[in-house]
């Protein structure tokens, strides 16, 4: 009923308006005080003055049990966050005011942040992979996602497994086209002395790969190989290749095209057109030649390209009979493919590499280029 | 070797096709043209005129402004410069647009202020003489406005060059007979093949019953396969006819006389080689086919002394070689101007030994050459009638004494090849449909003959195509799939089912190694040359030791197997420190070494160097070198160096090895690398001032090993660790392995581990502070226990030598 009296009313409004307006001043009074000081003690005593047992919100809060229940439920929580905001207030102040020491004494102890190896004179700052190392697990990587193995053999070999058991018998014109590296005088030795010589080719792994296991399989054989040549800007004598075959029945040469396909836009990282003409190759019949066409023009023919739009790129075929016979393995029940690829010359298309013999000249200038980091 | 279509168009009607698809098309059924060359067609586009009158150029006295017709409307001007202007006569007049065999293209200029339209030519703009003065001037009737290929009644010509390399196993391409029949079955045209039984026959009406004056012996195993001899009298030698001289050109030999122009024409045109004699510059009445039993020099056609070595094969007279087998005949029995009577020579020989003989010799001729892929002996007497065809059309009074005269083996002996295919194995091996009748017609274009035998083949190879190219049916599927286009081919993927694979072990420590030698040793991977040369082995001053040797290498340089890694890295070392105070660098390669056994030995070996012009980085590489075998769960065990049992990476004799700085590597009881520094004698020599530090590993141990991670879960621990320090004293010279060494003496179940916690030098005396952790994982560990524990360790500190301080 109360609450109707107009009086009573319009009192308790304007006793509450009064108080209200008390509890403002506190607070203003409170935060200019607050703001003037620096030390811990004075914020301490600042805080007892006001929220100290006499402080003066003390008082007020004790004051409340005087007032009617409207009052009191109207002033009461304003009163107590006046409280808990001065209590908050006071803490963050000593806290700041502690960072404030402590990075005092953390600017005794600064370190130079801008130090970092990259700008030291003597630090070790970097390493990296050979760019062949780079290319090289790029393209076995494809190769194994696409179920081929990944094979190497000896450097050094014997005539048989460079030239013989790929169809290559001894006076055939390759074995001059391959400038071979040889241990033994070809001429002066006697015919049942085994000959050595270095690898001119992975093929050497065909014959080991093949012996060593039962079709259908698919291996990749990537390596250095070894030519008589005279070094220059694109010719080395030590350069790496890399030599693959797919076994199976019934496997066509548009298995083939097929798979080069597929695997040329995982290296170049794009569609390649391909195309086949036929190319002679010992290990191989028939045996092809195989084309891209010319990456820098698209095939509309360029200085690159000699104008033809193709660029040839790898030497591939179905794997001669007889090279399937050497190693151990039917040509009536079996065939398959086999290509070649250079890999140095994938390299130097990647990077722009101009000289070939940068490749093993060991010179960290050159090295440095391919950082890691 | 360079093809004239206007020749084969002899033997087969190539369709009108643009170059371009003429030359694509062969290079995808055949071999590879490297370059097309059109000739003729500016001949085309030159036309007779007829001077009008000239005038002196206004500003230059040595120029005349002429005025000509080209029809009875038509008149022009040009600026010209030849001395022999007149009126009246005619001339060669190239338009505006002509490009000359000089390459000049003609377009509209003034010449000092002059129009000129064009030009008129001497002989040598068009393309008919090397050197020539003034304007041609032709016949006062040429027919004014008739184009020079007319006049001339000459024709355009497409010149296909096509790489050798790739003609390699077709010998019957190398002459355009053989060529005609590639073209007639690429561009299904019909081969017009005018060499017949009823040819040979005519031709052979030509022989006489006169004994022949010269005779063919062979002298015991030679070079030779197959030998014809024919003798012609009253030859005229002299100039060749103008169709002659434009075809050997086209294919880039220049006309001699008429009678060496027909052997080299029918060399060019079917492929077999042959050689004609002045007949009476052979002494004795026959030619012998010998090998020689002694070393001779011989002048060959090119006037160059050869010498011949004992087993070279010769064709002789009396007096000793006329020509050189399948290579060059001889200077001094040649035709010449005076020639009257010939013999004509037309052979078979050996490939592996025409090629041995021209390689040695370092002479390759047109003749060598084709010998060298394997010729057919059954096509020698075709040769030697179309070469008589040739001469008596040339020469119509010269006639044939005697008749052919043969040396060598049956050739009716030569078997035929059959070989057996299906049309369903050509389908499968090529992915391809294709028809019977297309599969036939292919074959027959070639050449092949079939008789069908059920779903089967027997296909007869022609016996110029089966002296070696053509051996099997994988050969016969080539020519199926080479002339219908492998563009035609559809990609497929095959059937087959794929087993996992996986890299080897040995791939994947390979590939860690580089991992973990770029991220944590920072380091750059190199790659440097399996071989070396004696000089860099003995600057490393190397010990001796026998390396393989290659027998024909390039250089001095490069003549050795590496046997170890070691000097190859102080190589790199030396080529770097130029350019770099301190560097690191890795390189996984092989050493070599002899093998009383397989010959030769490779290991795969890891080297990592560490150079630092200031800083010794000994422990740096330690650290690596431990880090990196412990994460390929090695467990490895770095030992001193111990001469007893050596280790084989590092020859105990090199002075190259630091005395100090020295760790060998065990794993598993093996030596399987070590980590040394470079000695500063060594270090001299390469020039490099500092420290070198060396890590060496065989990887080549760990081929089939495959290292298990042991690492187990453990509870965590439930009770406090506890941990002691104490400080020992110890000589100048000691380890702080020495120190720990020590410790490991004590078997206490609770200790767990024993470091250094700090190291610190005086007065000639080290002091370390060690640190030892205790744990009990059972229960908390009582004073007492830790007590016992502590004085165990101070004591066997202590009993080594190292006293409390
Ligand atoms: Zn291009």
């Amino acid at each position: 009923m109360k609450i109707f009296c107009p009086y009573k009313v319009k009192n308790i409004y304007e006793a509450v308006i009064n108080m209200t307006h008390d509890l403002e001043k506190i607070k203003h009074d409170f935060l200019t005080k607050l703001h003037s000081l620096t030390k811990e003690a004075d914020i301490l005593n600042l805080k007892s003055e006001f929220t100290g047992k006499t402080g003066v919100v003390s008082e007020l809060l004790k004051s409340l049990k005087d007032m009617n229940p409207e009052e009191r439920k109207s002033f009461g929580p304003k009163a107590n966050e006046l409280k808990d905001f001065i209590t908050e207030q006071c803490s963050l102040f000593l806290a700041k005011i502690e960072i404030e020491e402590i990075n005092k004494k953390l600017a005794l102890d600064r370190i130079d942040i801008s130090m970092t190896e990259n700008i030291q004179a003597k630090s070790i700052k970097s390493g990296g992979y050979h760019p062949r190392t780079i290319i090289q697990q790029e393209i076995e990587d494809i190769f194994l996602s696409m179920g081929f193995d990944v094979l190497d053999g000896p450097h050094i070999e014997d005539e048989f497994h460079n030239f013989e058991a790929l169809n290559i018998p001894a006076d055939h014109p390759a074995r001059d086209m391959q400038d071979t590296f040889w241990f033994h005088d070809p001429q002066k030795t006697p015919k049942e002395t085994k000959k050595y010589l270095l690898r001119t080719h992975t093929s050497n792994i065909q014959v080991r790969g093949m012996l060593s296991r039962k079709p259908p399989f698919r291996f990749i054989a990537p390596g250095v190989v070894f030519r008589s040549e005279r070094t220059d800007a694109s010719h080395e004598m030590v350069f790496t290749q890399l030599e693959g075959m797919m076994v199976g029945k019934d496997i066509s040469v548009s298995n083939l095209i097929y798979f080069m396909k597929t695997i040329l836009k995982e290296i170049f990282k794009r569609d390649v057109e391909v195309r086949l003409r036929p190319g002679f190759f010992p290990f191989v019949e028939p045996g092809f030649e195989l084309d891209i066409s010319c990456l820098i023009c698209g095939g509309k023919g360029c200085s690159v390209c000699k104008q033809i739009g193709w660029v040839e790129l790898l030497p591939c075929g179905m794997i001669h009979p007889n090279v399937l016979k050497a190693g151990g393995i039917d040509p009536e029940e079996y065939n398959g493919f086999a290509f070649g690829l250079g890999l140095d010359r994938l390299v130097m298309m990647r990077y722009g590499i101009d000289d070939i013999r940068h490749l093993q000249s060991g010179d960290l200038r050159f090295n440095s280029q391919f950082k890691l980091f | 070797m360079l093809i004239s279509i206007d020749w084969i168009r002899d033997f087969t009607d190539v369709p009108n096709l643009p170059a371009k698809d003429i030359y694509s098309r062969f290079t995808l059924a055949t071999a590879e043209v490297e370059d097309v060359v059109t000739i003729g067609e500016h001949l085309e586009k030159i036309v007779v005129a007829e001077i009008l009158s000239f005038e002196k150029h206004p500003e230059a006295d040595k120029l005349n402004l002429v005025t000509f017709k080209i029809s009875e409307t038509d008149i022009r001007k040009v600026v010209c410069g030849a001395n022999n202007v007149k009126v009246g006569i005619r001339i060669p007049y190239a338009p505006l647009g002509v490009k000359l065999p000089n390459g000049l293209l003609l377009e509209a200029k003034k010449i000092r202020g002059v129009l000129s339209e064009g030009m008129l030519c001497s002989e040598e703009e068009l393309g008919f003489a090397e050197e020539s003065e003034g304007i041609m001037e032709l016949s006062q009737d040429a027919p004014i406005g008739m184009n020079m290929l007319t006049y001339f009644k000459m024709k355009k010509d497409t010149i296909l060059d096509i790489d050798n390399k790739s003609l390699t196993h077709r010998p019957d391409l190398w002459g355009h007979f053989g060529m005609a029949r590639e073209f007639g079955a690429i561009f299904e045209t019909p081969l017009k093949n005018k060499f017949t039984k009823e040819w040979a026959t005519g031709l052979k009406k030509h022989f006489t019953l006169d004994s022949s004056p010269i005779k063919v012996r062979l002298d015991g195993e030679s070079a030779a396969l197959a030998y014809f001899g024919l003798s012609l009298s009253n030859v005229v030698v002299g100039e060749s006819p103008e169709w002659l001289k434009v075809r050997l050109k086209a294919c880039g030999l220049r006309s001699i006389n008429n009678i060496v122009d027909v052997s080299n024409y029918v060399m060019l045109e079917l492929g077999m080689p042959l050689h004609i004699f002045d007949r009476d510059l052979i002494n004795g009445n026959e030619v012998v086919i010998k090998r020689l039993t002694a070393e001779t020099v011989f002048k060959t056609l090119d006037e160059v002394d050869r010498k011949l070595e004992v087993g070279d094969t010769v064709i002789s007279d009396t007096k000793g070689p006329l020509v050189l087998a399948g290579i060059m005949g001889g200077l001094h029995s040649g035709v010449s101007p005076a020639t009257k009577n010939v013999f004509i020579e037309v052979a078979n020989w050996k490939a592996a030994l025409v090629r041995r003989t021209s390689t040695r010799l370092g002479l390759r001729s047109d003749s060598s050459q084709r010998f060298e892929k394997t010729l057919d002996s059954k096509l020698c007497e075709r040769t030697m009638l179309r070469t008589l065809e040739l001469i008596l059309e040339l020469c119509p009074g010269a006639k044939v004494v005697g008749g052919l005269e043969y040396g060598g083996m049956d050739l009716s002996l030569i078997p035929t090849l059959k070989i057996k295919t299906s049309l369903k194995k050509i389908q499968t091996v090529l992915g391809l449909d294709l028809s019977e009748e297309k599969l036939l017609s292919i074959f027959h274009a070639l050449d092949f003959q079939t008789e069908k035998n059920n779903s089967e083949f027997f296909v007869t190879v022609p016996s110029y195509r089966s002296t070696k190219d053509v051996e099997q049916e994988s050969d016969l599927i080539e020519e199926i799939g080479r002339i219908i286009g492998y563009d035609n081919i559809t990609p497929k993927s095959p059937q087959d089912i794929i087993a996992p694979v996986k890299l080897t072990e040995l791939q994947k420590i390979q590939r860690r190694v580089r991992d973990f030698m770029v991220l944590q040793g920072k380091s750059f991977e190199v790659m440097s040359y399996p071989l070396i040369g004696d000089t860099l082995l003995k600057h490393c001053s190397w010990p001796h030791s026998t390396s393989l040797k290659l027998v024909n290498s390039l250089s001095q340089e490069h003549d050795l197997m590496r046997p170890s890694l070691i000097p190859s890295l102080l190589e790199v070392c030396e080529k770097n420190i130029k350019h770099h105070d301190r560097f690191r660098f890795f390189e996984i390669g092989r050493a070599y070494q002899e093998d009383a056994k397989n010959f030769s030995k490779e290991s795969l070996h890891l080297g990592a160097v560490f150079v630092d012009k200031d800083k010794n980085p000994f422990i740096d590489l330690m650290n690596v070198a431990t880090n990196l075998l412990t994460s390929l769960n090695l467990s490895p065990e770095f030992v001193e160096m111990n001469t007893k049992f050596e280790n084989a990476l590092v020859p105990s004799e090199w002075i190259g090895i630091h005395p100090f700085e020295y760790q060998n590597i065990r794993v598993m009881g093996k030596f399987a690398g070590a980590v040394f520094s470079v000695h500063p004698l060594v270090l001299r020599n390469l020039k490099i001032k500092g420290h070198v530090t060396v890590f060496l590993f065989d990887l080549s141990l760990f081929t089939n090993y495959s290292a298990k991670d042991k690492t187990k879960y453990k509870p965590l621990n439930k009770f406090p660790i506890s941990t002691f320090d104490w400080t020992v004293v110890a000589g100048a010279d000691s380890l702080a392995s020495e120190v720990l060494n020590a410790c490991k003496k004590v078997k206490l179940k609770e200790l767990r581990d024993v470091q250094i916690l700090d190291v610190f030098e005086s007065e000639n005396k080290k002091f370390f502070t060690l640190r030892a952790t205790l744990l009990d994982e059972a229960q908390t560990m009582t004073s007492e226990v830790l007590k016992s524990a502590e004085s165990a360790l101070v004591d066997a500190t202590s009993k080594a030598g190292f006293n409390l301080k």
